[in-house]
């Protein structure tokens, strides 16, 4: 079996994906009932300094981290199921379908926010 | 904080956040565990070969699927990530994502981890057992002369297609195992000839150069081909021939037999699959080897091995070809065959090793034991 990656495009325009990277789980409130699309996860901010700092705040936590260009980058790659008409056979297609050159990545301790401090 | 909500959403809303500016991260509307949406590490010259659509994937359904480029195959790993990995696409995205068209910056997956490659030597044992299925031999010949479609043919056949379907190397490795058999297409078919029928065309070829006293060094590939024909062996074997058993002289048209190969095809046909003392082996190889060409055993490391019986000693065919092409498979077979290598013996069935990032040393380090009983002796190979 050969199945060809293919891509829409060239390396130019391959249109570039984002990766925010954080230690642990982002969980919704125990109260929370119901399914997570749509929802706000948090704020992303590019601090004023000199390093590349940016800060993430999800609920009361506050995160710390910078922007990491990627040793090797990663391409996002689109499975396809295809049957072929008639047939039971289904091919597989893989379809170069981004790229991902750098991401955020928040390595330190969340800082706990409390009302009033920011 | 100034919020950059005038951008337009997306991936490129993160890459491009500027100073003091800060945008809201949400879940996309279509988030999901996608898991037809794979990540897969890929340094830069394999970026391009991607882009120029030169990559692809290769194995049978059963089978851990391998990353082809154009000259090499790389096995595919996953790899976890325990970090919370938040994907976000760009604004304009594929079609299968809907448009967020709010000009959000939304994730649309958590990625658990990504693909990563590791480059691997071809995997060509299978190459060797498909062909050898159906060597071409004399009946074939015959029918194909006689211009019999074969369509009774039963055989088990390999187009290059098949063969890129079946076997997980590059085109090039794949293309470089053939040679390694002296494998020949004929009509379509990736075929090796039957080593009885080798052995008539090349004593016809040798044969010819007597009566017709050609220089073996100098051989014209028209003349040789058409003599051939005239004894009613097909025409591309017979320039399979000097392909096999001759390199061809730069620039010009002309063929050197191979004295090495020449020799070394004799000897197998003395020895087939016995045991003989040296000294009758040497007798009867010697009767053997055409006029002009000299037999030295030298020729036949890597292709035959002697043991000391007593006070005699005694030579058999023992091939590297006949070897597995893998590193690991290859010490197992030769320690099963010998527990104990010196290195003069063990190094003609290694040289064809090529693995990627091991040297010849790391190769020794990695599989086998090393002994030497004094500093001046010689080390012995043991497995390890």
């Amino acid at each position: 079996m050969e199945i060809r990656v293919k891509c829409g495009c060239g390396e130019e325009e391959c249109s570039e994906w984002m990766i925010v990277e954080l230690q642990g789980v982002v969980e919704t409130q125990s109260s929370f009932q119901g399914s997570v699309q749509n929802l706000e996860i948090g704020h992303l901010c590019h601090s004023d300094s000199s390093q590349e700092t940016y800060t993430f705040t999800v609920g009361y936590h506050e995160l710390t981290g910078s922007k990491v260009t990627l040793k090797k980058p990663l391409l996002v790659l689109k499975k396809l199921q295809k049957g072929t008409d008639g047939s039971s056979k289904k091919e597989t297609e893989l379809e170069v379908v981004g790229i991902i050159r750098s991401k955020i990545l928040f390595k330190t301790r969340p800082k706990p926010l409390f009302s009033g401090t920011n | 904080m100034e919020e950059s909500g005038s951008s337009g959403g997306g991936a490129e809303a993160v890459i491009n956040l500027g100073i003091r500016s800060s945008v809201p991260i949400s879940y996309h509307p279509c988030f999901g565990p996608h898991d037809d949406l794979l990540l897969l590490e890929a340094d830069d010259n394999l970026v391009s070969d991607i882009f120029s659509g030169r990559v692809t994937l290769r194995g049978l359904p059963d089978e851990d699927a391998v990353l082809c480029t154009k000259s090499k195959t790389y096995a595919i790993k996953f790899v976890g990530n325990s970090n919370s990995m938040f994907l976000i696409p760009p604004s304009n995205p594929p079609g299968f994502i809907q448009d967020d068209a709010h000009g959000k910056v939304s994730v649309i997956k958590l990625a658990p981890g990504n693909m990563e490659l590791v480059e691997v030597s071809p995997k060509l044992d299978k190459l060797k057992q498909l062909l050898l299925e159906s060597p071409f031999g004399p009946g074939e010949a015959d029918a194909m002369m006689m211009d019999d479609d074969g369509s009774e043919k039963n055989l088990a056949l390999y187009t290059w297609s098949d063969l890129v379907n079946i076997i997980q190397a590059s085109d090039e490795e794949l293309l470089k195992g053939l040679e390694s058999l002296s494998a020949i297409e004929i009509d379509g078919y990736w075929r090796v000839i039957d080593e009885s029928y080798l052995d008539m065309i090349l004593r016809m070829l040798l044969n010819n150069g007597v009566l017709n006293s050609w220089s073996f060094d100098d051989l014209d590939e028209e003349e040789v081909v058409s003599s051939l024909v005239a004894d009613e062996f097909p025409t591309q074997l017979a320039g399979h021939c000097l392909r096999v058993f001759g390199s061809e002289v730069k620039g010009t048209n002309k063929w050197k037999l191979e004295p090495r190969l020449v020799c070394l095809h004799f000897a197998r046909q003395v020895l087939r699959e016995e045991k003989m003392r040296v000294e009758s082996f040497m007798e009867e190889w010697r009767k053997k080897i055409p006029e002009g060409m000299e037999e030295r055993f030298e020729m036949l490391e890597g292709e035959v091995l002697t043991e000391r019986i007593g006070i005699e000693t005694r030579v058999y065919t023992f091939s590297v070809r006949s070897l597995p092409s893998t590193p690991a498979e290859r010490f197992a077979v030769l320690f099963k065959h010998r527990p104990k290598w010196e290195w003069k013996d063990l190094e003609p069935y290694l040289r064809d090793l090529q693995v990627p990032r091991l040297s010849m040393e790391g190769l020794l380090l990695k599989y086998t034991r090393r002994a030497q009983s004094r500093p001046d002796a010689e080390p012995i190979f043991s497995a390890r």
